[in-house]
């Protein structure tokens, strides 16, 4: 038996390799995460009101979702001023998650650092330095857009139970305007050059066209307050149930062999990652939100799925390629979203919070983050301190999708016969779809 | 000006944690553009893929560490390199103090043991492969190896971060910048940076005092007189936190963020690590509470005393591994 371990795997927010096994028969792929993140031991007896706070070092999104869970928990509304302040940090940041994906899919074929300065470089081998240029800098004005709205861009602090913690002040109001109106611009020039230069020739992209992951089911948030969807892989909705059933409904599964959880539905049980198909498997993510079919309600963003639908065919689709579009539709409806936020009326008002009044027991909240849908549920005693918090991350959720991607591009370069390299290359572009 | 001759080797890692010191080293490079100009990462993981048998083809000039140990994997990467790299600068509070990830050693035991279990480096019969193994507790860089230089923050704040690279990478090559960051920075370190010379084995890029020599918020009378928790109500702007009976940390925190959480309203949780004065940020936190109470009734000090809760978890947030760690120190390399 042979074992090829390609380490470490770029551009992932948990340190991760991949082990191919070989033993006469098709390469055993294993996607493994190699630090643990107690987040349970982490939030066990901390008071409650601080988990926004503790939880935002999954991601910044997760700072939000733990404010929704104490405001159920407290049982107190937001006030609107509150609620648009915390959506538009939430637009912030997918702009800026999608964007910095976008920044590493350019640079994926050379190093960004080497030789910045020399005159081959100001045009690059692929013609992208000022593009890069572009990016780098609207990665800056969304990270001051959620510095402004957070707090901190990486870990935010303002989100509290019933509200924000911060009012803007005018010159706040005036600059994120500025910065959302340069954002949908950033986006649209993006947009055009993917649509030029990488979607349709296979550019940058070509070592991963054809690859894909399905079919699978996805896991969103439904349109009616607190309801989540689970959509076959057909496309068609297979179940709507409340979010505070989650943990009903999803079971998480540990090998030894990764110290990130599968997440798994519990109707099917768990099964064998190599199963095909993969039906105790589901995703989340930009794709898996546009696999529901609906029209968006921006137009840059609805045009842009438009003519993911023309090239790629309707919805579901499973393709990385499709993931990636996928990125590009929500990167413009994060910038039109803020824009339209971004209005003085909007992000100002005299009450920034509902004040609780006693301490709750329980409280659970679902969000869509940039990387996918995320859920908090919380229990406390009676003097508010944390009891038990369950979460579920993006990288749980979609852990046994990158498994299936990982096999898949292993199996894909081992039929070309390409070199290691060129394995981990492929599966690196293929994760950082999601 | 001229590109530099040779540039630093750079070398950039995050061991348990999240990735945003790294990406705040990133961002450097989006707001200033000129990272690649002075530095060569040679060794950087999370963006280029690098893998470690990169580091045996010289020696690096700058480790830029972040994260905390809290896997064999991450004690080993510590050690490499510690021996690789001319200097080793702890990033970000988990590398620092043992940050977020630290708080995990505050769990029962049980919990411990079975990410131990998890992470077990035993062979596997059906040829699986194996995990690096558990540390028994999260630890801070410091504890593993020595460290030469420190960044605090949870993440580290943008001009403290470009005072280091320019410190420690460009070493007064760029173009000067320096009043960026030299209003929070000690006066021989701004000075060293500004002369293009090493700062201090040691020093910390960080303010001199306390954050509440740097925040905003109007301080009137120390007077504790009811304690407060962040879910109820207070005046999110004005007066002192600490004031309204809220526990602020800024008395005990090292400065250089210039108040960002108490500056939009919450309180100072201590991602900087203890003000230079301080030898237990607890300890200071109980001394600076309890001296102030508005009170000399046992019975109401007592009541007062009830609402105050998690202390260990609240005055350790950031700092619980290097502070209050229950290990023999190791030996460092």
């Amino acid at each position: 038996m042979s074992k090829v371990t390609l380490d470490a795997l770029r551009w992932q927010d948990q340190p991760a390799q991949a082990t191919i096994t070989v033993n006469g028969g098709p390469p055993q792929v294993y996607f493994q995460i190699t630090a643990p993140r107690e987040v349970a031991a982490m939030c066990q007896g901390r008071p409650v009101e601080e988990l926004p706070r503790i939880l935002s070092i999954l991601s910044p999104a997760h700072h939000l979702c733990a404010a929704q869970a104490l405001d159920r928990l407290f049982g107190v509304e937001p006030p609107p001023v509150a609620q648009n302040m915390r959506e538009a940090l939430r637009l912030a940041l997918f702009f800026r998650d999608h964007l910095r994906k976008f920044y590493f899919l350019v640079t994926s074929l050379e190093n960004p650092f080497a030789d910045f300065w020399s005159q081959d470089a100001q045009r690059g081998p692929h013609g992208l330095r000022s593009l890069l240029d572009d990016l780098m800098r609207h990665v800056s004005l969304a990270q001051e857009a959620a510095i402004i709205l957070g707090g901190r861009a990486d870990h935010p602090v303002t989100a509290v139970a019933g509200g924000v913690s911060r009012s803007l002040k005018e010159e706040h109001h005036a600059r994120l305007a500025e910065i959302a109106a340069a954002c949908r611009s950033c986006a649209e020039r993006l947009g055009g050059f993917l649509r030029e230069q990488v979607f349709p020739q296979g550019k940058i992209l070509g070592e991963i066209r054809g690859l894909e992951a399905g079919p699978l089911t996805s896991l969103t948030l439904a349109p009616e307050p607190d309801g989540l969807v689970l959509r076959g892989a057909g496309g068609g909705e297979a179940e709507r149930f409340g979010a505070a059933t989650l943990f009903d409904k999803v079971g998480l599964h540990q090998e030894t062999w990764s110290y990130e959880p599968f997440a798994f539905l519990k109707a099917k049980g768990w099964q064998d990652l190599g199963k095909v198909p993969a039906d105790s498997l589901f995703f989340v993510g930009p794709l898996a939100r546009l696999n529901n079919g609906q029209p968006l309600a921006t137009p840059l963003a609805e045009d842009e799925r438009q003519r993911l639908v023309e090239a790629l065919g309707p919805f579901p689709r499973f393709e990385v390629v499709a993931a990636y579009w996928a990125l590009l539709v929500e990167l413009l409806g994060s910038a039109e979203g803020l824009v339209a936020l971004c209005e003085v009326e909007k992000l100002s008002g005299p009450v920034l919070r509902t004040i609780p009044k006693a301490v709750g027991k329980e409280g659970h909240a679902a969000l869509e983050s940039p990387r996918g849908l995320i859920y908090h549920h919380f229990r406390t005693d009676e003097r508010g301190l944390v009891v038990e918090a369950q979460v579920l991350d993006t990288a749980t959720a979609n852990n046994g999708l990158f498994g299936i991607l990982a096999q898949r591009a292993v199996e894909a370069s081992l039929a070309r016969k390409e070199p290691w390299e060129e394995t981990k290359k492929r599966i690196e572009l293929s994760l950082l779809a999601y | 000006m001229s590109r530099p001759e040779q540039k630093k080797k750079l070398a950039i890692y995050t061991a348990t944690g999240c990735r945003a010191c790294e990406q705040g080293i990133l961002d450097l490079n989006y707001e200033v553009n000129e990272l690649g100009r002075f530095a060569d990462p040679v060794f950087w993981p999370y963006v280029l893929g690098t893998p470690w048998e990169a580091l045996s083809e010289g020696k690096v000039d700058v480790a830029l560490f972040a994260g905390t140990i809290r896997t064999e994997a991450d004690r080993q990467a510590a050690l490499k390199l510690r021996e690789s790299s001319e200097l080793l600068v702890a990033v970000g509070a988990c590398a620092a103090f043992g940050g977020l990830p630290g708080l995990a050693n505050l769990a029962d035991a049980t919990e411990a043991k079975a990410g131990e279990t998890t992470g077990s480096s035993s062979a596997d019969g059906e040829g699986k492969p194996t995990l690096p193994r558990a540390e028994p507790q999260g630890l801070c860089l410091s504890q593993v190896v020595a460290v030469d230089y420190v960044v605090p923050g949870c993440p580290p704040t943008q001009n403290l971060l470009w005072a280091a690279v320019l410190a420690l990478v460009c070493r007064g090559e760029s173009p000067a910048r320096l009043s960026y960051a030299a209003g929070r920075l000690p006066e021989a370190v701004a000075e060293a940076i500004a002369a293009g010379v090493l700062p201090r084995r040691g020093t910390t890029f960080a303010g001199e005092k306390a954050v509440c020599g740097s925040c905003s918020r109007i301080k009137e009378e120390k007077k504790f007189g009811i304690c407060k928790r962040p879910y109820q109500e207070y005046q999110e702007t004005g007066r002192c936190l600490l004031e309204q009976g809220l526990i602020c940390q800024g008395v005990a925190t090292q400065e250089g963020c210039g108040g960002i959480c108490t500056g939009v309203g919450v309180p100072c949780r201590g991602c900087f690590g203890k003000a230079p004065a301080i030898f237990d940020p607890g300890a200071k936190m109980v001394g600076a509470i309890s001296s102030t109470f508005d009170s000399k009734d046992a019975k109401e000090i007592a009541a007062l005393v009830e609402n105050f809760v998690d202390l260990a978890g609240t005055f350790y947030r950031y700092s619980l591994p290097s502070q209050c760690s229950l290990l023999a120190t190791p030996d460092k390399g």
